[in-house]
């Protein structure tokens, strides 16, 4: 509909006059304009900063931890949602501690696994997979319940074996619940790491954001949030939506 | 479970209490907590600033999740700010409100309602997409007012979707404080967490921590959810 | 060697006590025997036990005695392909018409080199040719159930079983299904179980109609459709057939409930 397109750019640019007014009023002080930031932003990229560090160094310290984190969160989520779907038993033994492990604050599981792990890397990440993976199991266990029996007697029916069961039954099943926890996930573990990076990790975007806080450098804080954010948009709209789409393919639109 | 408490209390031989407390010494430092007024006006405050902060989110969010599914040009025109919120993290709107409003009550409260608010919008939002058309249609066949539409028939369809939002935001909401609080506050539980992080004191920080929790989720499961049965007692009855 | 194609012998099936309920009797020393290349159905009211009994014959439910046999078309035990169509299609909505196919054919050990000529062969007999490249949630319910037949079919089995295929579908759109099976089985001849509760649609369809009770799950009678085929539906010798029937189920219902 090009009337709704129109409306989308007509907000993001009714959005920066809006900012740049604000900032033209309060000073960059209080709200540093779009253009100062934009320039920061830039600055940060090609000349070092604190302990001669370019923002790059930054980024990809954040973007590694993310993505090591996000790995192993989704593999224990999804394996552990698996075998508690699959095996009654299993479910009653520990399922009890997933909503006292989603009740726990982010903010104390970062202080315990960094005051535990004594303030090393390995502190950080292990409380960003602690605080994702409850969420992964979550969804891999309602998609483990929600597999059609039907559809599973069919392919007995028709004597599939189990690695054909598996591939053109179970796995597409899962699908939904593998992608629904693989987005919530995702968008949580930027979070986190970032929370993670704020107190108890060196280097990084989260790092990034204290130190300069801790300075009171308005223009600086807001360009590194700005950072995170646009990088956060970028991955999770540009390429998982995309991924999502060919996956997906096979449904009609409006079923969902 | 008890698997797991005798399991705590074998680790915690081998560390010193103030690094991993024993299930005994844990109640020990949270009783000792309690026994000191001032805690009970710590765990005031914070509460105060979720309450304020889930309240404001939540009418602001409904206000604009309304509206939203009422006019689609509105919904095209808010829905990637909103996209954008979405993507916040906690810690950057703490940061970003303690250096606008210093040390108050004003940050967490701000932080809670930018990153609350969304959700709900979100929420009541999808809200309006399921709306019945047909009881709009018959609404408006019995010349129902916009006020009389709203109140007995627009509203009422969306109280599943605000108050499956309430439980959501309530959770977050009060994670968000601690967060916010951790620098942003002079008096909160969250101040209380980061002091003892500095401290090196494992056992405080389980102490404040676990109890403030149980609170929390107290509060959500006798009071929160008993509202939400109780206003759905109709929805019961057909079901069953 | 055996003209049977199926050998049921005292197949007895218990469900377990669950929830409050004691244990019950699904089927009772049920003996049938059907001959290759029938077309046989199994009729009796909603609950009575037919579609365990397919599901037991097709393997995806366990009896707890009695024996049953499948005898595969060159006379060996082992080998019996069978090909099961359900009331709702189950198909795999994420794959092609053509993948659902083949999907079958994988799951049958069946050699890849046949796999495109089947796929067209059975396509074609059931009216979908061109659909092959179409995701089934795409099609209508009856051009589904259609996939599911083909997909059946395409194993070239021993003994097809038919679980109701044709209950969910509207009267129209099953009627002409049904017309359009006697045609495909004008090209294939399996063994077919068809479960249905329409007296209609069972004389219509079959040579052989078994009729089956409630409460201990029984077949008391057995009749002959000796009426050549191709069949008008409306035959005045199937109307008095399936009277004939109406008035047996009646009189067993009664003496069933004393």
């Amino acid at each position: 509909m090009k009337n709704h397109a129109l409306l989308r750019i007509g907000s993001i640019v009714s959005f920066l006059v809006l900012w740049w007014l604000g900032s033209q009023l309060s000073g960059p002080e209080i709200l540093p304009g779009p253009v100062a930031i934009g320039r920061t932003i830039i600055e940060n990229f090609v000349t070092a900063g604190p302990e001669e560090k370019t923002a790059e160094f930054h980024v990809a310290v954040t973007l590694a931890r993310i993505v090591f984190t996000f790995s192993i969160a989704m593999l224990a989520g999804i394996a552990l949602g698996l075998v508690m779907g699959l095996r009654r038993r299993v479910e009653l033994a520990v399922g009890y501690l997933i909503p006292i492990a989603l009740t726990i604050p982010t903010l104390l599981a970062v202080f315990l696994c960094v005051l535990w792990f004594g303030y090393s890397e390995a502190g950080g990440l292990f409380a960003v997979i602690l605080t994702v993976t409850p969420f992964v199991t979550v969804n891999m266990l309602a998609g483990t319940k929600a597999i059609d029996k039907e559809l599973v007697d069919m392919a007995r029916a028709f004597k599939a074996n189990r690695r054909l069961l598996i591939r053109k039954v179970l796995i597409w099943q899962l699908m939904p619940y593998i992608f629904a926890a693989f987005r919530y996930a995702f968008g949580m573990t930027w979070k986190i790491v970032a929370l993670a990076e704020t107190f108890g990790l060196k280097y990084g975007i989260g790092y990034m954001f204290t130190f300069w806080f801790e300075q009171f450098n308005m223009v600086q804080v807001m360009a590194w949030i700005i950072l995170f954010v646009a990088l956060m948009l970028i991955l999770e709209h540009g390429v998982i939506a995309r991924v999502e789409e060919k996956i997906f393919a096979w449904r009609p639109v409006h079923a969902f | 479970m008890i698997g797991l408490l005798l399991l705590w209390q074998v680790v915690s031989l081998f560390f010193l209490a103030t690094f991993l407390p024993s299930p005994a010494e844990l109640l020990t430092r949270v009783a000792e907590i309690f026994s000191n007024p001032s805690a009970y006006l710590i765990v005031g405050k914070t509460f105060e600033r979720i309450l304020v902060g889930l309240v404001l989110s939540m009418l602001i969010g409904a206000a604009i999740g309304l509206v939203m599914g009422m006019r689609r040009a509105v919904a095209s025109f808010f829905d990637s700010w909103i996209m954008v919120l979405l993507t916040f993290p906690a810690i950057s709107w703490a940061f970003l409100s303690v250096l606008w409003f210093g040390i108050s009550d004003l940050a967490p409260i701000f932080t809670i309602v930018l990153i609350v608010f969304p959700y709900v919008t979100m929420n009541v939002w999808e809200g309006t997409k399921a709306m019945d058309k047909e009881l709009t249609d018959m609404a408006t066949v019995f010349r129902a007012n916009r006020l009389l539409l709203l109140r007995k028939v627009l509203i009422p369809q969306l109280m599943p979707y605000i108050f499956s939002s309430l439980r959501i935001s309530f959770a977050l909401s009060w994670k968000i404080a601690l967060v916010s609080e951790a620098f942003g506050a002079g008096l909160g539980v969250g101040r209380e967490l980061t002091y003892w992080f500095q401290s090196l004191r494992a056992d405080m920080m389980l102490g404040w921590g676990v109890s403030f929790m149980v609170l929390m989720v107290l509060i959500d499961l006798l009071v929160l959810r008993r509202w939400e049965q109780r206003v759905f007692s109709w929805r019961q009855a057909a079901v069953a | 060697m055996s003209l049977n194609a199926v050998e049921i012998e005292s197949l007895s099936k218990m469900f377990p006590a669950a929830g409050g309920l004691s244990r019950f009797t699904v089927l009772e020393s049920l003996t049938l025997r059907i001959e290759r290349g029938t077309f046989a159905s199994i009729v009796g009211p909603s609950g009575c036990g037919k579609s365990t009994l397919l599901n037991i014959i097709a393997g995806i439910e366990a009896h707890d005695s009695g024996q049953v046999r499948i005898i595969a078309q060159n006379g060996t035990k082992s080998a019996a392909r069978i090909g099961y169509v359900f009331q709702s299609p189950r198909l795999l909505n994420w794959l092609t018409v053509e993948d659902n196919i083949r999907f079958a054919l994988e799951a049958q050990n069946i050699g890849k080199v046949s796999w495109d000529e089947r796929v067209k062969k059975y396509l074609d007999m059931v009216g979908l040719a061109g659909q092959e490249h179409n995701y089934p949630l795409k099609l209508s319910g009856g051009m589904q159930q259609r996939v599911a037949i083909a997909r059946a079919l395409a194993i070239e089995p021993d003994i097809l079983l038919m679980d109701e295929p044709f209950s969910h579908l509207d009267e129209i759109t099953a009627r002409k299904m049904r017309v359009d099976l006697m045609h495909i089985l004008k090209h294939a001849q399996p063994t077919i179980l068809f479960v249905t509760h329409s007296l209609r649609e069972a004389v219509f369809l079959s040579e052989e109609v078994y009729m089956m009770s409630v409460k201990p799950a029984r077949i008391f009678k057995h009749l002959r459709v000796d009426i050549p085929r191709p069949r008008e539906p409306e035959d005045p010798r199937l109307f008095d057939l399936e009277k004939d029937l109406v008035r047996e189920f009646f009189s067993v219902l009664e003496k069933d409930q004393q």
